[in-house]
């Protein structure tokens, strides 16, 4: 009885410190301007209000902007992919000298701070014509999880039993049909969570967006809400309410995919 | 159809602790329709072989054929070969169904013919109940018959089977080992078995082939195998309980060949044609081929019993002999105590005679 009270208080005190951010962050939202700041704070709010979600929409671009990132999200995370299974496979499967090795290098490549990178990728991409591109930025954020996507895939490919593919490259599929038809419905909960990872990086990055792009039509959400903040004032409402809306796909999609998540991390428990 | 032709293949593989033969020099005919057995201990080369003739490792160097057609260099879709794995090796997220079809998806053939396969098929193998099912939903014995049924549907030339049966609980294994020769006896393909388990080989084959280290030890039909090993790796390898080894010399004594072990003499009934040229040798007789004879029979040697185990329907009794031990097979009937003494003849026509001392020690004869 005391552990199960020990457990419950635990998470609740987790659950409050994850979960109160994001109630705070709603309830601004529905609040008129003028409530936003009373002392001492309301914890609902005394008049509910769409006001800000009403001059998001009309006032501000936030429907292109989140047009915007949603296409650069799913743009990387399906470069992220394709690029880093293929990848990942080969880690896993042949015996390439200094496999190991380049193993490693991946993982370094993922550990690097990109504040680094982004000067000499700003430089790169200029000469390229690649700034100021929604595939530009896409291809920046792949220096972010590709890594990631072939480091956990590799893992995952690992753990499927290679007598699946000979078997089907026995029965008359090549190479890549074996992978294809055999070897990635046993890693479909890795590519979900590694898609997942992808696509939540890209969508809440804001140093490589804001500075590899600088036309407003190209905006993406992170930079693009930064406008919302000016020297002399900061709309809290209309901050929170783009918020909010872009919260909401991704949890929208973690409660989706909790069940694959879990399998995810717990990387080789493809065999269920 | 086809007869198998290897030719001097080699494998070895290049490790950081220097390089390893897995399979040196193996040289084998099979026959069109015949039931041949790669039997040994681990890492005696028996998969190596096999997975170089599915095409899933690359040789160092020699050839195969298959009829008249040189496969060394075909990629394993095109060689019209169907593999049985010891892990089955099922598609996890298809139905039986869909695990069946899977090789005639791939070579393209029409959904009616493949419903039409599978059809037939199905009953053979008692799958017809559950050929909507996922292989998590099946028993070992059920996910046997269906890797089999996926090789045996595509209609290979070469069947290749991969320690099949040994996933299965003992029961089960002699079941399906039944089952098997029971579909080859019927379908009189070309099957190449790969077991560690010599019952398994000794009543399933045409012919066995007995390898260790990377090397061919002997081939031939079972009876061969069993009744002249070529060595005593083989003549320790096939039998339960093993063949009994006694070391010691052979030696020429009033004109009559007679190997003198620890403690005892055996007059043997005549010389190898060709002395070998170090006294140095080994007798080995088989557990079934020492008798109890009265203590005055002529040659009767004296031991004493340390242990008797009941197996059922026979003995095996632990026996003291000179200064090792050997085993003496009887019928449960043969009751002997343990410490008891008793009179053994060796039958001088069922003994075998190895130069030398270690397993590699080839038979005089």
């Amino acid at each position: 009885m005391l552990r199960l009270l020990r457990t419950y208080g635990l998470a609740m005190v987790l659950l409050t410190f994850v979960a109160f951010p994001l109630y705070w962050m709603t309830l601004t939202s529905l609040k008129p301007q003028t409530e936003v700041f009373r002392v001492p704070p309301t914890f609902l709010p005394a008049t509910w209000t769409l006001e800000h979600y009403v001059n998001l929409f009309w006032l501000t671009d936030f429907g292109l902007l989140f047009w915007n990132s949603l296409k650069v999200c799913l743009l990387s995370t399906a470069l992220s992919l394709a690029v880093g299974i293929l990848g990942a496979y080969a880690l896993a499967r042949f015996n390439v000298r200094g496999k190991e090795a380049y193993g490693r290098l991946v993982l370094l490549a993922y550990m690097f701070p990109g504040a680094l990178l982004v000067i000499p990728l700003l430089l790169l991409f200029r000469e390229l014509g690649l700034t100021n591109s929604h595939l530009g930025l896409s291809l920046a954020y792949l220096t972010f999880s590709l890594p990631f996507v072939m480091w956990v895939m590799r893992d995952f490919f690992a753990s499927v039993p290679v007598d699946l593919e000979e078997a089907a490259m026995i029965d008359g599929a090549t190479r890549l049909g074996a992978l294809w038809d055999v070897v990635l419905p046993q890693a479909v909960p890795g590519i979900i969570a590694t898609g997942i990872f992808a696509f939540l990086f890209a969508w809440n990055e804001y140093l490589y967006a804001l500075i590899l792009i600088s036309d407003e039509s190209l905006r993406t959400l992170p930079p693009g809400m930064m406008r919302f903040v000016s020297t002399t004032d900061t709309n809290w409402g209309l901050i929170m309410a783009a918020s909010t809306l872009a919260t909401l796909p991704m949890a929208l999609a973690f409660g989706l995919i909790q069940r694959y998540l879990v399998t995810g991390m717990g990387a080789g428990g493809v065999k269920g | 159809m086809a007869n198998v032709r290897i030719d001097r293949l080699h494998k070895e593989f290049r490790g950081p602790t220097g390089t390893v033969h897995a399979l040196q020099e193996l040289t084998l005919d099979i026959a069109d329709g015949e039931f041949v057995s790669l039997v040994g201990p681990s890492g005696c080369g028996k998969s190596t072989a096999l997975r170089i003739i599915a095409g899933l490792e690359v040789p160092s160097s020699g050839r195969i054929l298959f009829g008249p057609r040189d496969i060394t260099k075909l990629e394993p879709r095109d060689r019209n070969i169907a593999m049985v794995f010891q892990s089955y090796a099922l598609y996890p997220h298809m139905t039986v169904r869909q695990n069946l079809e899977y090789g005639l998806r791939k070579r393209g053939i029409g959904k009616e013919e493949r419903a039409r396969k599978v059809a037939a098929i199905a009953p053979m193998l008692r799958l017809e109940t559950m050929l909507e099912r996922k292989p998590r939903q099946l028993s070992g014995g059920q996910r046997q018959r269906v890797a089999l049924g996926r090789a045996l549907i595509r209609d290979p030339e070469v069947f290749l089977l991969d320690e099949p049966l040994s996933n299965l609980d003992a029961k089960l294994r002699v079941h399906m080992r039944a089952e098997l020769a029971a579909l080859h006896q019927k379908l009189r393909t070309t099957m190449i078995y790969v077991t560690h388990d010599q019952l398994e080989a000794m009543t399933l084959s045409d012919r066995i082939v007995v390898m260790n280290h990377g090397v061919m030890q002997q081939v031939g039909t079972p009876e061969e195998i069993y009744s002249r090993p070529a060595n005593r790796f083989v003549a320790e390898f096939i039998g339960t309980p093993s063949m009994n080894m006694i070391e010691g010399e052979l030696r020429i004594e009033g004109g009559r060949p007679v190997f003198q072990g620890p403690g005892i003499a055996v007059p043997l009934p005549q010389a190898p044609p060709r002395m070998p040229a170090t006294p140095q040798a080994t007798l080995g007789v088989r557990p079934e081929d020492i008798a109890l004879v009265p203590p005055d029979a002529p040659g009767a040697i004296r031991a004493k019993v340390t242990v008797s185990e009941l197996a059922g329907a026979e003995r095996y009794h632990f026996i003291e002999l000179g200064s090792g031990s050997v085993i003496l097979r009887t019928p449960a009937t043969t009751v002997l105590r343990p410490g008891e003494t008793v009179a053994l003849g060796l039958d001088p026509a069922r003994l075998h005679l190895f130069a030398g001392a270690g397993e590699d020690a080839a038979a005089l004869r």
